[in-house]
């Protein structure tokens, strides 16, 4: 996994809202301020889409977002990954079933972590591009085994 | 008046707009899309496209029962939630003819205040932030965390309240509760006056906000925009003072207006309206009436007699509107949700006009739509037939 | 009623076909579709511009009596009131003149109605289809609002 290594120190967000109530984008908003202090981690949000390691949905995926979602990922250079943050990019929350909703990200693009809450706390979010960055150190994310 | 020229350059600028119903309504919750004609660095016309968040909301609440919606409305935007839930609730409750006790009244008005407070002191930081001022964006979101915290003491939750119910609000408030929300109150108040300092004396903001969109009140009126917008323009209307709807008839507040119709003067609509909201958050904790505010959720009637209602809600960004129509089942005929930011965005393209472009994320920032992901603009210059991408904040003039 | 919504209606009068309440007390007047822009015309005239302004359009389908109905919602601030024109249009053809020369707030209501219930503006050169619904279903020629649209 040696191209992994290159993010773990210091992982860029993208954050890409496909067509959200925006109560996950001010919680993703606030996990970026003094008071969760994402850059002890060396978290911090990317000026441009080409410098992005982790892209961080929200939303349910609306048909005229998903074609956006999908471009997006094809632009960002690897190594990249994914985190749905919301109940709406898991599964389309509330709005399953409405007629313009595709309902998840992982329709659209691979995801590898799921922050579920309707939203979820910044330290939920903050805890979940974590277990993201030890999944890729070689453990399983899980914090609370040894190693 | 304006001489004829060809467009040189196209701008486009894609955002993200809720719509509280939007509120975001209803209000077009879509990610938004502004054409932008330009000559050198003038605007000469824009075009509106959208319908990237369009979740088809007012079809769903058809296929729901009356009591599902009250969550789903909540989730029509997250930042005015409490507005959307409190405005379907009693459209619901003039149908059925149902006064809910003063305690609830009281409860209810004191969740959608401490709202307005984290809203406006949300669109402040990303104004400064626009502006160039990053350092003011990070100080306004901390002490609106602690706004956040207030929230979560009332409702339980930070951010989606989920409060509101047929009859009154969903729990009670006690002693403790009520002591912790005034001390972060009083807190926040001696910030918020620290801030409004700042915007009036700093020179980055009075240069880059001062006479930047100036809307006319005559225009204002005529295109139907709503809120601080057009508070800001001199007009004194407010949902609050007009429809007095739960409380408001008893508790004392001000509406606000500047005259000038900049950015400037918007901005100091929303300071205002912060000073008034902690004053009434102030009243509503040391006159709070004693009672139940929880109603019996399994004494609610499951269908619902025919009839239809119009209720009207001042949410932080403007005048929030629901019709509910009922045809005697346990599911709505019709829900009709008309959040602010439809009329403030798509119809204020006019205020654009003869602007510079670096201006543009200024203007748009002071209507305050509910954007959470500022995109990049993508510019086409169309002498050349190139197309290149630069982010929202470089337009603006910040060098990065 | 309160006094000055009976003058307020009585103002009108020549275009009233009904007249009721809505609750929990907004002013409810059926007119003609074709006398709607008169109406604003009038209401121009006696209130003056800069005591009210166009809130909300909202259009409802009634298959079963092959009615589609339009509802103009008018905030009159100065006077504490709301007023709602209402309207009824065939729903084979449901075309009503536009009024977004006389008050151009309406724009962003009628783009609405038009993409979502199909109501036709005679005179708004902006209307288009796909402003909210996605291409799949406007392509279809489906109007999600109609309760037979089948989404």
């Amino acid at each position: 996994m040696e191209r992994v290594k290159i993010i773990r120190y210091s992982p860029w967000l993208v954050h890409f809202n496909t067509g959200a109530c925006n109560g996950c984008d001010i919680e993703v908003l606030a996990s970026i301020t003094p008071h969760y202090d994402p850059e002890r981690f060396g978290v911090r949000l990317a000026p441009s889409v080409r410098h992005g390691d982790v892209l961080v949905v929200t939303g349910v995926v609306t048909k005229k977002a998903a074609e956006r979602l999908k471009r997006l990922y094809e632009q960002m250079p690897e190594p990249k990954f994914v985190v749905a943050v919301g109940a709406c990019a898991l599964t389309g929350g509330v709005f399953q079933g409405s007629y313009p909703v595709v309902g998840g990200a992982d329709k659209v693009v691979k995801v590898d972590v799921y922050v579920p809450g309707c939203p979820p706390r910044p330290e939920a979010i903050l805890e979940g591009i974590i277990k993201l960055l030890k999944k890729l150190e070689g453990g399983d994310g899980d914090e609370s085994k040894p190693g | 008046m304006f001489e004829l020229v060809e467009a040189t350059h196209l701008i486009e600028i894609p955002l993200t707009v809720e719509i509280p119903v939007g509120p975001q309504h209803p209000a077009l919750h879509e990610p938004l899309l502004l054409k932008l004609h330009a000559d050198g660095e003038r605007v000469i016309k824009v075009d509106v496209i959208t319908g990237y968040n369009h979740r088809g909301i007012e079809k769903f609440a058809e296929k729901n029962t009356f009591y599902r919606d009250i969550f789903i409305v909540g989730r029509v935007c997250g930042i005015c939630n409490a507005v959307h839930a409190n405005c379907y609730v009693r459209a619901l409750e003039y149908i059925l003819d149902v006064d809910p006790p003063p305690r609830a009244k009281y409860l209810r008005v004191l969740a959608m205040e401490l709202e307005r407070i984290h809203s406006h002191m949300l669109i402040l930081a990303v104004n400064a932030e626009l502006a160039g001022y990053e350092t003011l964006f990070m100080y306004l979101m901390k002490d609106r965390e602690y706004v956040m915290k207030a929230k979560e003491i009332l409702t339980g939750q930070r951010v989606l309240a989920d409060y509101m119910m047929v009859g009154g609000v969903r729990r009670d408030v006690d002693e403790v509760k009520k002591s912790r929300i005034l001390d972060i109150v009083q807190r926040v108040e001696g910030r918020v006056r620290y801030y409004h300092s700042v915007f009036r004396e700093d020179a980055t903001i009075n240069k880059r906000l001062r006479d930047t969109g100036r809307i006319k009140q005559v225009d204002a009126l005529a295109n139907s925009l709503v809120g601080p917008v057009v508070r800001g323009s001199g007009v004194k209307t407010d949902a609050r003072a007009h429809d007095k709807y739960d409380a408001y008839n008893e508790i004392p507040f001000n509406v606000i207006t500047e005259d000038y119709g900049d950015s400037y003067a918007r901005a100091m609509v929303r300071f205002g309206e912060l000073y008034e909201s902690i004053n009434m958050v102030k009243y509503i904790l040391t006159h709070l009436p004693q009672g139940n505010p929880v109603p019996d959720e399994r004494k609610l009637p499951r269908r619902f007699p025919e009839g239809e209602s119009y209720a009207t809600v001042e949410a932080p960004r403007g005048e929030l509107t629901y019709y509910v129509s009922s045809s005697g089942s346990d599911k709505p005929y019709r829900v009709k949700i008309r959040t602010p930011s439809l009329n403030n965005i798509v119809n204020s393209t006019f205020a654009y006009v003869d602007q510079m472009i670096a201006d543009v994320p200024i203007i748009l920032g002071s209507f305050d739509p509910c954007i959470s992901c500022m995109e990049r603009a993508v510019i086409t210059d169309l002498r050349r037939g190139v197309k290149y991408q630069i982010p929202l904040k470089v337009l603006g003039g910040v060098k990065k | 009623m309160t006094a000055t919504s009976q003058s307020l209606v009585d103002s009108l009068k020549e275009y009233v076909i009904k007249s009721y309440t809505m609750k929990p007390n907004r002013v409810v007047i059926e007119v003609e579709a074709s006398k709607v822009r008169e109406v604003f015309v009038k209401l121009a005239e006696v209130l003056g511009k800069e005591s009210f302004y166009l809130s909300t359009i909202e259009g409802t389908d009634f298959p079963e009596k092959k009615l589609i109905r339009i509802d103009y919602f008018i905030n009159l601030f100065k006077l504490d009131t709301n007023l709602v024109l209402r309207a009824y249009l065939p729903r084979e053809n449901p075309i009503i003149p536009s009024v977004i020369d006389l008050v151009p707030g309406a724009l962003a209501g009628e783009l609405e109605t038009h993409d979502l219930l199909g109501i036709i503006f005679e005179g708004n050169t902006y209307l288009r289809r796909s402003f909210f619904v996605p291409e799949d279903i406007s392509s279809k020629g489906i109007y999600p609002l109609r309760k037979d649209s089948g989404v």
